[in-house]
């Protein structure tokens, strides 16, 4: 199962988010892999704490491969080359975690041709036979990468894929993960002109709120009343807004609460922060364990 | 205990989906077992809240609210619950339509005999209700309105033609509905010498007068109701013989479909239309019910939502038109005469000479509703407060019950109502009321929100908190049923009896007082005229206050207001928006403003007196 990861605006926490359901997914007992395909920004390696890769591979990144300097990308299992104590052995009875990082100062991507188109439908072609979940991140909002791998699928009949779209729950990204979607020159647009059918990727298009700061969170406990009763209307106002733009809860995955572990530094949230040391809240873990299951639920897709 | 409609419906609604849906699947019937009438409440629990309160809406999964999931926890997520609902009215429309494409609303296990130990013949228990067509009316309205709104969320085609179909399904049930309660509608004429004419005549004298004078009033005040009886043509009570102005005449529901009662010939698709057993007499218990669910048929929700097609409106023109003139039949009989009213005569004695509570407060509801559409004044208002207020103690409710006392019988089992015309069909059949308390709240509920005197709203609202209380101490406290009603044996030590299941009917008249709690709570309060007058002269107060506090203050550079003031200028601008809804409200803005204005002034004037 191919998914591929994009937001409309940047800091919507779409990477973290991705790479935390890819470890989840991992420890549920699969093999994962995660494609850093945000090619301006390659950061993937920080966030699972390879300190080599912090900043995209020095060598033999996707870059280097999709332009065709590389027969393969390089590939980092995780377990073994994380530097944090807590990723560095691999837990019994989970699966492989494997990231294909981008390559340092790569760049985005400036137009698409056939011989990127080709060799990106390869990489996907084999990594699908090879992992259970393959999660590509893609740089924020409209870009060449998102018509690659756009292209790429059209040629991928037999593997399937998914889309989530990652938005904050405020008005304008509740606004903009719908433009994304729907707008001009968005995802069922460009589809569409790769041909793909528009009425059959939307089935494969799921939303993901991330921050959420949920109405009875325990994070408000130190807000006043006044406060709590207007973030409460404001919380009604936004699923109005959110039905309207077809981003509501039947087309939504899961919810990511706001924590601060993941706003201060993005990072993979293990059990053992939840447990030991109490950084991060159970709740986001479990949000995270909630998505990872879903991705892969056929009846979490079904819809309406 | 004050009534909480929100809470207690999300914890009802908890309860009702644990009892309805046991190992995954729906599972209909409570006490009396599952007939169209019992089931048709049991959904109601769900869709009557759902499509009347906003809070409650379960037709768009984008939206419901966060303690209505968690409420409903059982049956789903936001998106398997409309779909449960879809399932789960199929079933219910299919297995309620006979072969030949007829809805059917037959009363079945909610038939009883006169004699315990005979139970009524399967002819008997297939017979149509009026109970059933109104409460159809209600649950078909709610299906419409739902299967509208969620249509707009789905876009898989097989959930779209099932949609569809439930649409066509319900459409004619409702019209079946509606056709069966306009055979169901009756009006009995009499001489005023028979003993029919007697009894009337008695309930109506509540002064002593002549009897001549008496009938002579009231037949005056009946005109209007007989000429537009007259008019009616189609259905049932439209052959009798009114032009005899001699004649006193009734008019209302039966309970079934009235014997020998013509076809109404309309081009909706129902089937064929059964015939009838049901006596020619209007019944009190039936004629009241039919009008609570005929009114849904015209309410507001149904307009705007444009639920029925030309040809239902123009059945529904037809029994609007009855429950007009039933409405003020049982207005005019019920508040006739200079002195005392027939209804403050508790207990209400019907024309067959039966006489019960229930019949009075059956009136009273006619006499509620009446005034809810004149908008009349308050001291009507109260003496219809204070008829509610003795039915409640002469019922026990807001009164201890002493051993062996007949006043239980009324909520446990319950008033018997004979189904006169059954027996033609096997035993002599019986209805059996047991909603007392129930209905009692609802209609004081009703009182207290037109009630525009304090002092006559405060009344009626105690009194709603009294049975309320009651109410809910019958209550199952535990059990597989535990939250769900109707334990009569609470309340009452003399009831033996304790139930296991729960009772659909209790259950789902609960939910339409919290539902009309809900709207009731929803509604503006009331603003007296002397309140607004005084926080106006206040504000004016408070108001030149200010302004001269800003004259005298000395301007420094770079600082306009002091942050005093500027809150005191908002706290004044707030009150000036709301004062003519919230008068008291305002009241207390001002008065804050005004000490902090006060304060200013003191501290000046302290200054002055030192020098």
């Amino acid at each position: 199962m191919l998914v591929f990861a994009i937001s409309d605006k940047g800091g919507t926490g779409r990477s973290v988010t991705a790479m935390n359901v890819v470890y989840r997914h991992a420890l549920q007992g699969n093999d994962a892999c995660y494609l850093d395909y945000d090619l301006g920004s390659p950061t993937a390696g920080a966030i699972f704490g390879i300190g080599a890769a912090a900043r995209g591979a020095r060598e033999g990144g996707l870059h280097e491969y999709l332009r065709g300097y590389r027969a393969e990308p390089l590939r980092l299992d995780v377990w073994a080359e994380s530097d944090r104590e807590a990723l560095r052995a691999r837990p019994p009875g989970s699966g492989r975690l494997v990231l294909l990082p981008g390559s340092e100062g790569g760049g985005e991507l400036s137009s698409v041709d056939e011989e990127v188109v080709r060799r990106c439908a390869q990489l996907f072609g084999r990594l699908d036979e090879e992992f259970d979940l393959c999660v590509v991140d893609l740089s924020a909002g409209r870009s060449f990468t998102a018509e690659l791998v756009l292209q790429a699928t059209a040629r991928l009949a037999h593997v399937p894929f998914r889309w989530l779209v990652f938005h904050r729950w405020t008005r304008q990204h509740i606004i903009a993960a719908d433009g994304l979607v729907t707008g001009a020159d968005g995802l069922l647009d460009v589809a569409a002109r790769f041909g793909h059918d528009p009425d059959e990727l939307r089935d494969r298009i799921r939303f993901v709120r991330t921050a959420v700061l949920e109405p009875g969170a325990a994070e408000l406990a130190g807000l006043r009343d006044e406060q709590r009763a207007w973030l409460s209307t404001c919380d009604d106002e936004l699923r109005e807004l959110a039905r309207r733009h077809g981003v509501g809860r039947t087309a939504m995955l899961g919810r990511i609460p706001l924590d601060p572990v993941l706003q201060w530094r993005e990072q993979l949230i293990s059990d053992e922060d939840v447990l030991a040391s109490k950084i991060a809240n159970a709740e986001t873990a479990a949000a995270f364990d909630d998505l990872a299951r879903k991705i892969v639920d056929d009846s979490a897709w079904e819809g309406l | 205990m004050r009534l909480q409609p929100r809470q207690q419906l999300l914890e009802l609604w908890e309860a009702a989906a644990r009892v309805s849906c046991r190992d995954g699947s729906w599972s209909w019937g409570g006490r009396d077992g599952s007939n169209s009438i019992s089931d048709a409440e049991q959904l109601l629990c769900f869709m009557y809240p759902a499509s009347e309160l906003s809070g409650f809406r379960l037709d768009t999964p984008d939206e419901t609210a966060d303690d209505v999931l968690a409420a409903l926890a059982r049956l789903g997520d936001s998106v398997e619950i409309p779909k449960l609902l879809l399932k789960v009215i199929g079933d219910y429309l299919r297995t309620y339509t006979a072969e030949d494409g007829r809805p059917v609303f037959s009363g079945g296990g909610y038939f009883r005999t006169a004699d315990e130990d005979v139970t009524p013949t399967a002819e008997q228990l297939r017979l149509d209700v009026v109970d059933s067509f109104s409460m159809s009316v209600t649950l078909m309205l709610g299906t419409l309105g739902f299967l509208k709104v969620f249509r707009q969320s789905v876009r898989r085609e097989s959930i779209r033609r099932e949609i569809r179909e439930l649409e066509d399904l319900a459409s004619r049930r409702l019209s079946a509905a509606m056709v069966g309660l306009l055979r169901s509608f009756t009006v009995n004429a009499f001489d005023p010498g028979s003993p029919q004419g007697l009894t009337l005549l008695r309930q109506v004298n509540q002064t002593g007068a002549p009897d001549r004078r008496v009938l002579d009033e009231l037949r005056r005040a009946l005109r209007p109701v007989r000429a537009r009886l007259r008019d009616l043509t189609i259905g049932s009570g439209s052959q009798v013989d009114l032009d005899n102005d001699n004649l006193l005449f009734e008019c209302g529901w039966t309970w079934g479909i009235v014997k020998d009662a013509p076809d109404v010939a309309t081009p909706l698709p129902i089937g064929p239309q059964p015939k009838g057993v049901a006596a020619d007499v209007p019944l009190l218990y039936f004629t009241v019910n039919a009008l609570v669910g005929i009114a849904d048929l015209f309410s507001e929700r149904t307009r705007v939502l444009g639920l029925l097609d030309d040809e239902q409106l123009t059945l529904a023109q037809a029994i609007q038109r009855r429950w007009d003139l039933t409405q003020h039949y049982w207005r005019t009989v019920a508040m006739s005469g200079r002195g005392a009213w027939p209804l403050e005569d508790i207990p209400w004695q019907t024309t067959d000479e039966r006489e019960s509570d229930y019949f009075s407060l059956g009136v009273s509801a006619m006499v509620i509703q009446s005034l809810v559409s004149n908008r009349s004044s308050d001291v009507d208002l109260d003496r219809v407060a204070g008829v509610l207020e003795e039915l409640a103690v002469r019922a026990r409710i807001t009164r201890r019950a002493i051993p062996g006392d007949p006043s239980v019988l009324l909520h446990s089992p319950g008033l018997p109502v004979r189904l006169l015309g059954g027996e033609e069909l096997g035993p002599d059949l019986v209805w059996i009321v047991s909603d007392f308390a129930v209905k009692l709240l609802k209609r004081t509920i009703w009182a207290a929100s037109i009630a525009r005197n304090t002092g006559t709203r405060e009344r009626l609202l105690t009194l709603a908190d009294h049975v309320w209380r009651h109410i809910s101490r019958r209550r199952f406290i535990d059990g597989p049923s535990a939250g769900l009603w109707d334990q009569p044996g609470n309340v009452f030590p003399d009831v033996e009896a304790r139930h296991e299941e729960p009772s659909w009917y209790m259950t789902e008249r609960v939910v339409e007082i919290l539902v009309s709690a809900a709207y009731a709570g929803a509604e503006t309060p009331l603003s007296s005229p002397e309140l607004v007058d005084l926080a106006m002269q206040m504000l004016g107060e408070a108001e030149h206050l200010l302004d001269r506090e800003l004259v005298t203050r000395p301007l420094v550079a770079g600082q306009t207001v002091q942050p005093k003031l500027r809150g005191v200028q908002a706290a004044l601008q707030r009150a000036r928006a709301i004062l003519g809804d919230r008068p008291a409200t305002a009241l207390a803005l001002i008065q804050d403003a005004l000490l902090d204005l006060e304060r200013l002034a003191a501290a000046r004037d302290s200054a002055t007196e030192a020098m």
